[in-house]
């Protein structure tokens, strides 16, 4: 009984955490001003599991380590409250001789497409610059495998505004935004060197 | 007149059958089949370091260590394996086979508990691994590993029971491990719909919309749906009730059936309509264990009350409270 106490609350407290996190930082139907309210919240909830505490803590360690085992370490908000927009990186490569082609990410299966979109998505959700620099290195390095005779990759990473029903029957199929941009040069360079 | 503590354990310690147990071993063996051959021509480019994968293994790892060191990660067995001299290449290939066998044995129910428990931590290395791929199907069939590997083991469909003559567990615990799933259930399903209930699109449909016209989703063709486009805010309405009602639909006999049916299409058409044939088959899976047609929360709760004569007795360690009567 007590191991099923323990599992609810936890379910319980993830839940509510990331339930938290999405009121306070996505458009919602709450007025803006409860953004505050919802962030706290989610401080309270996130400390409960123990994330305030030193990254050496035994507890802070048991906890995420049972939550990843359990498979319980992330709420249950898919595609809410909004369906994320539509994201797309393309990559421009500069040969030498001043030739430009353009390729995208690909992988092999249908299924990997699906995780394919979703790394996208974290992409856009990163916020610290350094890390989605990082990222976008690492897949970029992976478009440059296949076209190491580029000097350079540029890769630009946008949001497709999807039109709403009203806007498709107008004719309107969207349109896209740039987001941001990263300047590549891999040659010489090992990303797998120590 | 019972005390609640009796009503209580009545309600957690329900005598029930293993069936449940069966359905989610076979449903999540054959899911973590099909991630394993869905992502077999992939495998090696996302985990391996030296080839032109799209997210580095070590960057993934890297971020895991941030929440803790000591979550499962394909980089254990590849370091394990290089203490051997074996190389990563072989590493990944023998992880591979190793889930597909142990998920295989799963399906068999062959040494269920063993490879409940190898099927749960191969699967969390790989997803742990890809961080950045995941979905949140590979959390629904984290759930599902986890409570196969703490259920009751072996069902009367298991190969070890046939096979190997294991015994079969008694009905209190099947109930208790089976009412935690339900539970479980009803968390995922409130906490989905309260957010979905939060966005504006929902009311209006044009979440519908957007998700059945956003790639990788569109598999319909947009000039075809927009034929439908009145059904839209009643059929996102529709998905923010269940789903947020679903704690509550879900126990009552009379809305039982239709909750569930309700809820077992909805997944039917987000698997034809977007592709996601995983997330369907795990969370239809988890469905049909918790709250199969049979179950009856009622006629469990009579069952249980007239089987037992009393409120059940403690645990023991061997996991039995009565003798089997199945």
């Amino acid at each position: 009984m007590a191991c099923l106490g323990a599992q609810l609350f936890l379910i319980m407290t993830v839940s509510l955490r990331d339930t938290f996190s999405i009121f306070a930082t996505t458009p919602t139907i709450f007025p803006a001003e409860a953004n505050e309210f919802w962030q706290r919240r989610e401080q309270t909830t996130a400390a409960l599991l123990g994330e305030g505490l030193d990254h050496s803590n035994w507890f802070r360690n048991g906890i995420a380590v049972y939550l990843h085992s359990a498979g319980i370490e992330a709420g249950y908000g898919f595609f809410a409250p909004n369906v994320p927009a539509n994201y797309k990186l393309v990559f421009e490569l500069h040969y030498p001789d001043g030739r430009n082609e353009y390729d995208i990410p690909r992988v092999s299966s249908a299924a990997a497409g699906v995780r394919l979109a979703g790394l996208l998505d974290q992409l856009a959700d990163v916020n610290y610059a350094p890390l989605r620099a990082t990222m976008m290195k690492i897949v970029a390095y992976s478009v440059w495998q296949e076209h190491p005779d580029a000097s350079m990759l540029r890769a630009y990473f946008g949001r497709a505004r999807l039109p709403t029903p009203g806007e498709f029957e107008r004719g309107n199929k969207g349109s896209y935004e740039l987001l941001f941009a990263y300047d590549f040069t891999f040659r010489g360079t090992n990303l797998n060197a120590p | 007149m019972r005390s609640s503590k009796q009503r209580l354990e009545e309600f957690l310690f329900p005598a029930d059958s293993d069936t449940w147990l069966g359905i989610l071993r076979i449903g999540v063996g054959l899911q973590v089949i099909i991630y394993c051959l869905s992502l077999r021509t992939d495998w090696t480019d996302l985990f391996s370091l030296e080839r032109a994968g799209l997210i580095k293994r070590d960057l993934s790892e890297a971020m895991l260590s941030a929440q803790s060191h000591y979550i499962p990660r394909l980089g254990w067995l590849v370091d394990f394996a290089a203490h051997f001299g074996v190389s990563e290449q072989a590493a990944l290939t023998a992880a591979w086979w190793s889930l597909l066998c142990a998920a295989f044995l799963l399906l068999i129910g062959l040494f269920s508990r063993e490879a409940a428990i190898a099927t749960l931590f191969l699967h969390l290395c790989a997803v742990k691994s890809t961080s950045g791929l995941t979905y949140g199907v590979d959390n629904f069939t984290s759930i599902g590993l986890f409570y196969i590997m703490v259920a009751p083991l072996p069902d009367r469909w298991a190969a070890d029971c046939w096979l190997r003559s294991a015994p079969r567990r008694n009905p209190h615990l099947q109930g208790f491990h089976r009412r935690i799933l339900q539970l479980h259930l009803c968390l995922i399903y409130f906490f989905g719909g309260i957010t979905k209930c939060a966005g504006a699109g929902w009311w209006d449909g044009t979440s519908i919309w957007r998700a059945l016209i956003r790639p990788p989703f569109n598999l319909l063709p947009p000039e075809t749906l927009i034929a439908w486009k009145n059904l839209f805010p009643v059929l996102s309405i529709s998905v923010c009730l269940l789903e947020t009602g679903y704690p509550l639909f879900i126990w009552p006999r009379k809305t039982r059936t239709f909750c569930l049916l309700a809820v077992i299409t909805m997944h039917l058409a987000i698997g034809v309509a977007m592709g996601l044939y995983l997330f369907s088959l795990v969370m239809i899976t988890l469905n049909l264990a918790a709250f199969r047609p049979e179950f009856s929360f009622n006629g469990m709760r009579m069952n249980a009350t007239r089987q037992i004569a009393g409120p059940p007795g403690p645990i023991s360690s061997s996991g039995s409270r009565h003798a089997d009567p199945l």
